[in-house]
């Protein structure tokens, strides 16, 4: 199912968003509606993996899109590709649903901003297709120690810091810093050499 | 750039929103700096993060969700898109008018109230002038008659017969107070001529002077005649006699026609 959201789009379709996205501007509903088209699963997907609710996860998702509707010029094609700052986008609020729900306000401000101007993309990430990178995400990220993979999700999924991380898995602080670290190092030199 | 690797080892941690209160702090602290290597970091951070969001297994959201959210897309593209339409009528709301029409009939009844009012006060004070003029004269009146009653009623008081011209005719009757005055009275007296009035006059004993002009006044209705003189000669003395003659309204200073009653002082 991960690899279907994907197998549909080609290299060609990337500059696809950029398009939509200026149609956006102009409150043109069908491009809005093609945006949702294409992301959705994935918006939706992510936002499901944090709030393990399907209810509340669509009331977020629909938050997101309106967001993206009603402040679209918010986002800055020039800096960055529209995939990341939507998914940004998607896992603040995601996270700050959670932790008001579990009322952990006092990590609000850890988060980065609600509404990103821009994910700035490294130079390699030009060259690679959205079907070829979630492939290779997800393969570097199975390389992972379980570990590695743990603490990056406990951090990434559900909005932990590195202490909470460490009382978590009950491994002391340094570790979880490293394994975060390193791990993040790996997916990062992963995707440079797929280039 | 030593300084900068101490924080490289939290850039990923930052970006990933993994960092504990103090490590944040300091870094967010280099990075107000102005280091455009590890701020450049952090952005290149964000977007490794942000890949993660493809380890999520991905997941088709309901029907519902797509279609609760184009028809609120649609309905606010429309909003935004269709020219506003004026109310034909007007842009102020009927409850405005009615509250403007509510003022303006509050408004003229006020007036028409304020300006009645005005007038009931100016007639109200012009009755209470009216009848402050009134007790005055009453009061007057009032003073006369008992300076006439003292006079009459006063032993010391002199009494003066003044006889008519007219055998057959009425006589006045004087009473004299050296102190309040005189009262000169009569019955069935008759009416002057028109535009007349009957005036007394002090004819004094000195050779030579003539009468003295005093007081003017009229019968009523009744033919009942009482003038009261407040201010006569000191001396009653130096008065031969009174006399009253018709003379035009307003007075004379000496008498113009034979007097009708004339009455001697002893």
């Amino acid at each position: 199912m991960f690899l279907a959201a994907f197998t549909s789009r080609g290299p060609r379709e990337v500059p696809l968003d950029a398009t939509l996205l200026t149609s956006l501007l102009q409150k043109d509903v069908s491009a809005f509606e093609q945006l949702y088209d294409r992301h959705s699963r994935l918006v939706y997907g992510l936002v499901l993996r944090i709030l393990q609710q399907a209810s509340t996860s669509e009331e977020v998702v629909q938050d997101v899109f309106l967001q993206l509707w009603r402040n679209a010029d918010q986002y800055d094609s020039s800096r960055g590709p529209f995939v990341p700052w939507l998914c940004t986008m998607a896992r603040n609020r995601a996270l700050d649903h959670l932790r008001l729900k579990s009322e952990r306000q006092r990590r609000r401000e850890d988060l980065p901003d609600e509404l990103p101007s821009a994910v700035v993309a490294p130079d390699y990430e030009k060259a690679l297709d959205e079907k070829r990178r979630a492939e290779r995400v997800r393969a570097l990220m199975a390389s992972l120690s379980p570990q590695q993979k743990k603490a990056i999700e406990l951090a990434y999924f559900e909005g932990l810091s590195h202490s909470e991380i460490a009382a978590t898995l009950k491994e002391p602080l340094g570790t979880v810093k490293s394994w975060i670290r390193n791990g993040l190092l790996r997916l990062k030199e992963g995707l440079q050499a797929t280039t | 750039m030593k300084n900068c690797d101490q924080f490289r080892e939290l850039i990923e941690a930052y970006a990933l929103g993994a960092l504990d209160l103090e490590d944040r702090a300091a870094l967010e602290a280099h990075l107000a700096t102005g280091c455009a290597e590890c701020a450049k970091a952090v952005e290149e951070a964000r977007w490794l993060v942000s890949q993660l969001a493809y380890t999520a297994p991905q997941a088709d959201p309901s029907d519902m969700l797509k279609g609760r959210l184009m028809q609120t897309v649609r309905a606010e593209a429309e909003a935004q898109t269709k020219p506003r339409v004026m109310p034909a009528k007007s842009a102020i709301p009927f409850w405005l008018w009615a509250g403007v029409a509510a003022l303006l009939v509050f408004s003229i009844y006020s007036a028409w109230n304020a300006s009645r009012l005005q007038t009931e006060i100016r007639e109200a004070n012009s009755r209470a002038a009216t009848l402050a003029e009134e007790r005055q004269k009453v009061e007057q009146q009032l003073a006369a008659a008992k300076l006439e009653a003292k006079i009459l009623m006063d032993p010391s008081s002199v009494k003066i017969m003044l006889p008519g011209s007219d055998a057959t005719g009425p006589q006045l009757e004087a009473k004299w107070h050296s102190q309040l005055g005189i009262v000169v009275m009569g019955e069935k007296i008759p009416m002057p001529s028109p535009h007349h009035v009957l005036q007394l006059w002090f004819i004094p004993k000195a050779p030579g002077m003539k009468p003295m002009p005093s007081m003017m006044s009229w019968p009523d209705a009744n033919g009942k005649f009482v003038m009261l003189v407040s201010n006569p000669p000191e001396s009653m003395d130096a008065t031969k006699a009174i006399a009253i003659t018709e003379e035009p309204e307003g007075g004379s200073p000496w008498p113009t026609t034979t007097p009708l009653w004339v009455g001697g002082v002893s």
